[in-house]
């Protein structure tokens, strides 16, 4: 990895009960023709105050696993077809709209994407601050009021009560995003999902929101979901690293030793792909092939035919998470074999 | 406020820039048909005809009377006589037939207003449910059926196989109710379409999803954040919607009996009375004007990024 980066604090003590449970979570698709199983199996666990990234190209199933959380799949045509989301003792996934609706916004928030068009246009930043804390705090209009403002001071943004009247447009992508953050922020949740949250934004600001999330989850203890693609980002920034590859987790790892020796040979290929700065290149080094198609996956590992490292075994039996180390887990055949000898 | 007054005071160059070409034209296209007012089956005697276009200034060469009448307009308000109708001057025609009109105008849109995005608000919200399914192909039908059949079949059916309503008249709310609802209903089957296909486009967006993602009630999503958006679509169509309910009025008019504009419309276009076919296309211009005027600022009012220019 680029020695450069700045490490975030060690991972906190991940000792006590985790925040959040997943275990074994399924969510499909329909599609015209058959079924796309976009998450197919996937199990970890959140602690309280660390930060996880996931790692994955395009259509690995990282944001949908994260929609699931939030019990968001668009259905139809998505559907959760089995699997547990555990919290506080409750198994998410069977909680009814209602009591999905107080969890939302007041205990798991989530920030998107592209701050340009996840924000209402037609309403003032104020009155969408504003309309969460009434609901899940109920707070006066007033006291709301106040309490917006306060997020936007904490998120970085000067004038804040005046600024509470300005509609979105009013703002600039990183701005919006820090609108978002405080919006997502201001029921105090246990846990932030920020699905790519600077993905968006050009790198300084990227810099800069991400120095923003880590600071408030310094301060407040809160746990978060990075969603990223982008490895540098998981590097500054995340505690534990989950990797996916067609709807599954393939390695599970803290940052540290994940980018110093990546166990699965799709996790080795993510990290070669990198621009190093610290190296002529000419060419920049990229995976070969194109991920499966998760409505009709070959039998086996569903990397087998991008793998360098792939064996016999791997085209018969599709290999399961095992353990690759101290707190190290990759489905990968050919890394369970040297780990274990 | 000082954006919506120059917008307001553009808007008025414009239309009376509008209103000298819709002059001009509906001027030389009148003059320009065959016949004038006082030709028909029986020939007038030539010393009778003289005394006519004497009177109504018709003997005058055509320039003369382009700049007369323009000028009477422009000083007085003053469109002149009548030339069908015997001692009505066609002020007196409007200030009677407007208000019936415009009335029938405005019970017709709020009723189609109310009915179509009720009706596109649970059609996208229910996606694909049997009420999508039903009231969208009410809306092709409301749509397709061109309003004389429908007043035809609103008669026989609430006229006289169920009797609840008068067959025509004006004054009564009972006689405003069916001809509004003739005049309404293919504009409420335009509007329900559009409301759909708003909710569906707005439904779609991220900040929805940011909305649902907060917490809120599917309810509060659906009022607060999805609906406003999704009536811009429909507040556009607005100003179209005026100009097909006042152009509708003309036929529904005819057929219910009602004292409005309608029938001086067509009986201006018939017997080539030029007087009150101006009045009539002036009138409608001013209004559709104001309409549109209106649109765009309901839609600056809905829309914060919308610049009045």
């Amino acid at each position: 990895m680029p020695e450069s980066l700045s490490q975030p604090d060690a991972a906190p003590s991940r000792h006590g009960e985790p925040l959040l449970q997943v275990n074994d979570l399924q969510v499909s698709f329909k599609t015209d023709d058959s079924r796309v199983r976009a998450v197919r199996g996937v199990s970890f666990d959140i602690y309280p105050g660390e930060t996880v990234g996931l790692v994955g190209e395009s259509g690995s199933g990282k944001s949908v696993t994260n929609l699931a959380l939030m019990g968001l799949v668009p259905s139809p045509p998505g559907r959760v077809d089995g699997g547990s989301v555990m919290y506080d003792g409750k198994d998410l996934l069977k909680l009814s709209p209602l009591q999905m609706q107080s969890i939302r916004g007041r205990r798991i928030a989530m920030i998107f994407q592209d701050p340009m068009t996840a924000l209402n246009p037609l309403m003032t930043v104020g009155q969408q601050l504003t309309e969460m804390t009434r609901l899940h705090l109920g707070l006066s209009r007033r006291q709301a009021n106040e309490k917006a403002a306060e997020m936007l001071e904490l998120v970085g943004i000067s004038g804040a009560s005046r600024r509470l009247r300005d509609y979105p447009h009013q703002f600039s992508g990183g701005m919006r995003q820090r609108v978002m953050i405080a919006m997502a922020l201001s029921c105090e949740p246990d846990l932030l999902i920020a699905d790519e949250p600077t993905t968006a934004l050009d790198v300084t600001i990227q810099a800069q929101i991400l120095d923003l999330l880590r600071e408030l989850q310094e301060r407040r203890g809160t746990s978060i979901i990075l969603i990223t693609h982008d490895l540098g980002v998981v590097a500054e920034t995340c505690h534990r690293v989950l990797v996916m590859y067609a709807g599954k987790v393939v390695e599970k790892s803290d940052a540290g030793p994940l980018f110093a020796s990546p166990q699965h040979p799709y996790t080795q290929g993510l990290l070669q792909s990198l621009p190093r700065f610290d190296q002529v290149q000419t060419t920049l080094r990229a995976i070969p092939g194109q991920p499966p198609d998760l409505g009709n996956l070959p039998e086996g590992c569903s990397f087998r035919s991008r793998c360098p490292l792939a064996i016999d075994r791997c085209a018969r039996e599709e290999p399961p998470l095992a353990s690759v180390g101290d707190r190290r887990e990759a489905a990968c055949w050919v890394a369970e074999e040297n780990a274990n000898g | 406020m000082r954006d919506l007054l120059s917008y307001l005071f553009k808007r008025f160059i414009w239309m009376i820039l509008t209103l000298l070409a819709v002059y001009t034209v509906s001027f030389v296209l009148m003059r320009a048909v065959p016949g004038n007012p006082f030709s028909g089956e029986r020939n007038v005697p030539p010393a009778i005809e003289r005394q006519l276009k004497a009177r109504y200034n018709l003997d005058a060469p055509p320039i003369q009377q382009y700049f007369d009448y323009l000028g009477g307009i422009v000083t007085d308000f003053d469109l002149g006589w009548c030339m069908g109708l015997e001692d009505y001057s066609v002020n007196q025609v409007l200030a009677e037939g407007f208000p019936v009109s415009a009335t029938l105008a405005i019970f017709a849109l709020v009723f189609a207003i109310i009915l179509g995005v009720t009706a596109g608000v649970i059609s996208a919200v229910y996606r694909r449910s049997p009420a999508d399914v039903a009231l969208m192909a009410a809306a092709v039908l409301g749509i397709a059926i061109p309003n004389f059949v429908l007043a035809s079949l609103a008669i026989l059916l609430f006229v006289f196989t169920i009797q609840i309503f008068p067959a025509g008249g004006w004054g009564t709310l009972q006689q405003i109710a069916l001809p509004a609802f003739c005049l309404g209903l293919p504009v409420a089957a335009y509007i329900a379409r559009l409301s759909r296909a708003g909710m569906l486009e707005t439904l779609s967006k991220d900040h929805v999803r940011t909305a649902f993602a907060k917490g809120l009630p599917k309810r509060t999503v659906i009022l607060r954040h999805v609906l406003p958006g999704a009536m811009l679509p429909v507040v556009s169509y607005l100003g179209p919607a005026v100009a097909r309910v006042l152009t509708g009025s003309l036929v529904l008019e005819k057929i219910f009996a009602l004292p409005g504009l309608g029938s001086h419309f067509i009986n201006a276009a018939t017997q080539r009375d030029y007087t009150l076919a101006m009045g009539m296309v002036l009138t409608y211009t001013v209004l559709l004007f104001v309409m549109n005027t209106l649109v765009d600022i309901s839609y600056a009012i809905i829309d914060p990024r919308v610049k009045l220019q």
